[in-house]
């Protein structure tokens, strides 16, 4: 399949540079499985074979982009795109800077995250993983739901500069388990994030549905009083801030739009607290990586706050060229973040639940619908979800009614962070709007930040 | 192509299927235009072709796509192979609600085909527009084109057959600026509603000339005012915000897969159970909501669900009771199985894929909030002692089961003693959904209902974006908190 997808590419690279044209093509082809459950049974199984064929043309400072839905027998129709592609340039308006357009050097082939494996599951192996998982969980009132995701990913790219290409080809799955009640209305979630078949542990997930339903079922449920909680953080929690982060935060073209909680005059300066470091790293497979940029650049760990420290903003190549800027070898689908853990001894929920404690505390797993209230000052707002459990410190366990918390980033991983746990995990973030783009975070376990305070407390789920 | 689908339906009910439909998208195009600072950053077009099938087998649904043709049996096979899966766990089979078999076109109302406008027009109608934002305090300046196309042809096991042509506009203009001490601000125009159809027509200079003036001045004021208090006051939402709470506490509450569970693994639930219909009090007197899909003119009116239903106008909340939601065939059998009641009488014609490649779910309509007897927003403002006016969504998150929420707005004019005063920034409001909407004490006449609409509207796994409208009058709410 690789050699054919190369060999159609070069031909309309070929078909382009006889026309005279300026042109990079990018090639997208998806094979997704989703088997979806609700109401503990399968509402929907369903499979998408899709090849998107994308033209982007230059002429000088002018560029147009041509997309089509196709499939590789359409030679002469791809060709048709490109000139549209072409034509379309013509009438486009000059940008005020000068685009550039990719030199690849040579070939980049990269499919060591392709695992055919997990990307090849049958329906009935779906099936009997999300049968392990619920397995003595389900009841009258408790129904299971959630998605069994997989598929392949493949990317390519030439342009008419040079006959080198690039190929990316990797497999992914998300699995989102949930048992929900009908009646009390509350939901436990477990969820996994795998790149080959053998990440895929189906006993685990139902562990920790077990030990969350135990509480949900037994504890009655509280409202809290509004008021500042020791919370320690889920990875799913923490991973959605630190995607906003990389939203709002150390995005360079963001930054230069006021779209951003940081300066330039930043760098370099101890903004977030000395146990945060996080970085861009593309050799961890678990992320879904792409280890060369679209634009040719080799991609390696780049750090982006040591130790608390800001180390400076990413830059694709368009804002780079339209804001002088250096690009960074961040032209990708998506960046790799990997937030460093840190030193306490923790690995399950059953750990910290143990764990002795001098004062309460709140442990949010999930924050739900969270929306950027002011991006200049990282001010983000969501509710929790999915299993909060309130840790008394007597060693009781109080199951809360969810609660919205309104807070700025800056706030949440500043000085307030008491402790990281040291064991990691790589949370999937893939959403899937349009192509399937896997993305996935590691974050650490567990975080734990002092004394915030909560907007809001629900009187019921 | 049409027989040789009408062959496979034949087919795979050969095979025992109980239900097969097919959508087959001949055509959908996309052409997008972005200029931010007078770059223009995105030009794109596209065009998709390809089909989507519906197989029900032993009460269970399996679904394919894709966009080569070249061997369509094996497309339904593999729907049928997924359907058989999938019938393996089952706890409710699916069951679809009766409907009539119909043979019908339908096109959205549209003088002036966008797509046979030349590309050099649209770029010099944003040219235009950047050079009308290009004002003093303006950082950024934003503005857009989006047009969508797409032909839609529905076959089903039942004998219908529908043949669409849909096309949409939307297009907004954005400013944002920094104040004094750094933090950006934002104001926004986006195209809703203007006259009886939306083409090419509806990209109409004056009326945009008119809004790039006044978001500019506006967004000057923001520049210079004061945060918005923390406090409890009555709120004032013009249509601008008034469509979103709509939206996100009204809208998505009132899905009826929502309300079974069906989202409850990533979206979210709702609320609502089956026993609140017909009795909960889910706003005041003065609310009166509805899921209009015969409204003329909207991305929510599209003639025909993509269960083949023709478009209806389903009262949802009637003086503020909860008597309605937005429903498809199969969840209202649902529903009224597990109610052991009839509750919904038919299908309400909101069951929408957002393309060929995705499987329909319901799906507002245009979810729309009668005018009322309130006056204009003068005669609602003279009657307020103490509140703010809020305008332009900036931020908005909704908890999981819609029960609660949080709006950030990009301005707000504070009222004291029935007159406007200052203008202030950062403006929020949050609440309870069921105690916010019972605290609505005016709804403004005819004069202050505006049809906004919603190009981004998502829901499901995997994602769908849809396209939706929303006609809301100016409303005034009591005693919520706001500036937090
Ligand atoms: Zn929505």
């Amino acid at each position: 399949m690789k050699e054919r997808i190369l060999q159609t590419l070069r031909a309309l690279n070929a078909y382009a540079v006889e026309k005279g044209y300026e042109v990079v093509i990018f090639f997208h082809e998806e094979d997704s499985y989703l088997m979806r459950f609700a109401n503990s049974a399968v509402s929907l199984n369903t499979n998408e074979h899709l090849i998107r064929l994308e033209a982007t043309a230059y002429e000088g400072r002018k560029r147009a982009t041509y997309e089509m839905i196709t499939d590789l027998n359409q030679i002469e129709a791809m060709k048709q795109g490109i000139d549209f592609a072409a034509e379309m340039v013509h009438h486009a308006m000059p940008l005020s800077y000068d685009p550039t357009i990719p030199t690849l050097k040579a070939d980049f082939i990269d499919e060591n995250g392709y695992d055919a494996e997990l990307a090849k599951l049958s329906n009935e192996e779906r099936l009997a993983y999300f049968n392990q998982v619920s397995r003595n969980l389900e009841t009258e009132d408790l129904k299971l739901g959630g998605i069994f995701s997989n598929g392949t990913n493949i990317l390519a790219q030439i342009n008419t500069k040079s006959e080198y290409a690039q190929y990316f080809k990797t497999s992914d799955s998300q699995v989102t388990a949930v048992l929900s009640h009908q009646k009390l209305k509350w939901e436990v979630i477990a969820e996994q994030s795998a790149q080959k078949k053998t990440d895929l542990d189906p006993e685990k997930l139902n562990r920790d549905l077990t030990f969350l339903i135990e509480h949900y079922q037994n504890d009655a449920p509280q409202q809290l009083p509004l008021a500042s909680y020791d919370i320690v953080f889920g990875h799913a929690a923490t991973a959605e801030m630190v995607r906003f982060m990389n939203w709002i935060g150390f995005n360079g073209g963001l930054m230069k739009r006021g779209y951003s909680f940081l300066t330039e005059e930043e760098i370099g300066q101890k903004i977030l607290s000395e146990k945060i470091t996080l970085k861009d790293d593309p050799t961890i497979l678990e992320t879904f990586p792409q280890k060369q940029d679209f634009m040719g650049i080799d991609r390696n760990p780049y750090p982006l706050f040591m130790d608390g420290v800001f180390q400076g903003f990413i830059w694709n190549q368009d804002d780079a060229d339209e804001f002088g800027a250096e690009p960074t070898g961040h032209t990708v689908m998506h960046n790799s973040l990997v937030l460093e853990g840190g030193e306490q001894e923790i690995d399950s929920l059953q750990d910290l639940v143990k764990q002795p404690r001098e004062k309460d505390i709140l442990y949010i797993p999930y924050l739900h619908y969270m929306n950027i209230v002011n991006p200049s000052q990282g001010l983000i707002t969501g509710s929790s979800r999915f299993g909060s459990l309130l840790l008394k410190a007597d060693g009781s366990v109080v199951v809360p009614y969810n609660v919205r918390l309104t807070q700025s980033l800056l706030e949440i991983f500043g000085e307030k962070v008491a402790w990281l746990s040291n064991k990691t995990i790589p949370y999937n973030v893939s959403n899937s709007y349009g192509a399937r783009n896997p993305i996935a975070l590691i974050v650490p376990k567990f975080i734990r930040v002092n004394d915030l305070e909560i907007s809001h407390a629900n009187d019921s789920y | 192509m049409i027989e040789k689908i009408q062959q496979e339906i034949t087919r795979l009910k050969g095979l025992g299927a109980t239900y097969v439909d097919t959508r087959w998208y001949p055509l959908e195009e996309q052409n997008y235009l972005l200029m931010w600072n007078g770059n223009l950053k995105t030009t794109a077009s596209s065009r998709e072709s390809g089909v989507g099938i519906r197989v029900l087998y032993k009460g269970a649904w399996g679904f394919s796509a894709s966009s080569d043709l070249s061997n369509l049996s094996a497309l339904y096979e593999k729907a049928f192979d997924n359907a058989r899966i999938a019938a393996e766990r089952v706890t409710f089979p699916v069951r679809l609600a009766e409907k009539d078999e119909i043979q019908a076109q339908f096109e959205s109302p549209c003088q002036i085909n966008p797509f046979d406008i030349s590309l050099a027009d649209k770029v010099e109608f944003l040219r235009t527009m950047d050079e009308k934002l290009n004002q003093e305090g303006v950082e950024q300046r934003i503005s857009n084109l989006n047009f969508m196309r797409k032909k839609i042809v529905f076959l089903d096991s039942e004998g219908s057959q529908i043949e669409k042509l849909i096309t949409e506009v939307f297009s907004s203009l954005q400013v944002t600026g920094r104040d004094a001490d750094g933090d950006s601000h934002e104001r926004k125009f986006n195209l809703g509603r203007q006259g009886e159809s939306r083409g090419w027509e509806s990209i109409d200079m004056n009326i945009f000339s008119e809004n790039a003036e006044r978001i500019v001045k506006e967004l000057n004021q923001v520049l210079v005012a004061d945060n918005c208090p923390k406090d409890d006051r009555s709120v004032i939402l013009l249509p601008g915000i008034m469509y979103l709470q709509t939206h996100e506490t009204i809208g998505h509450a009132l899905e009826l897969d929502r309300i079974l569970g069906y989202e409850l693994a990533y979206a979210g639930g709702s609320f609502v159970t089956l026993d609140d219909f017909g009795k909960l009090r889910y706003g005041s007197e003065k609310l009166t909501a509805r899921a209009d899909a015969t409204l003329p003119n909207s991305p929510g009116s599209f003639g025909y669900d993509d269960d083949g239903i023709p478009a209806k106008d389903i009262i949802l909340i009637d003086k503020g009771i909860l008597v309605g939601a937005i429903t498809g065939r199969q969840m209202v059998e649902e529903a009224n199985a597990r109610a052991r009641k009839r509750i919904f009488q038919e299908s309400g014609g909101a069951n929408r894929a957002t393309t060929f490649y995705r499987v329909p779910i319901e799906r507002m309509t245009n979810i729309n909030i009668d005018p009322g007897d309130d006056g204009t927003l003068d005669d609602i403002v003279a009657d307020t002692e103490k509140g703010i006016i809020l305008d332009g969504d900036r931020s908005w998150s909704i908890g999981s089961n819609r029960e609660q929420f949080h709006f950030g707005e990009e301005i707000g004019w504070l009222v004291e003693n029935g007159e406007i005063t200052d203008v202030v920034k950062n403006p929020t409001h949050k609440g309870n959904t069921v105690k916010f909407w019972n605290s609505l004490s005016a709804v403004g006449n005819e004069s202050t209902w505006q049809v906004k609409y919603v190009d981004n509207c998502g829901k499901g796994q995997p994602n769908q974006i849809m396209q939706l409208g929303h006609g809301v009058p100016a409303c005034r709410f009591d005693n919520v908190r706001i500036g937090e």
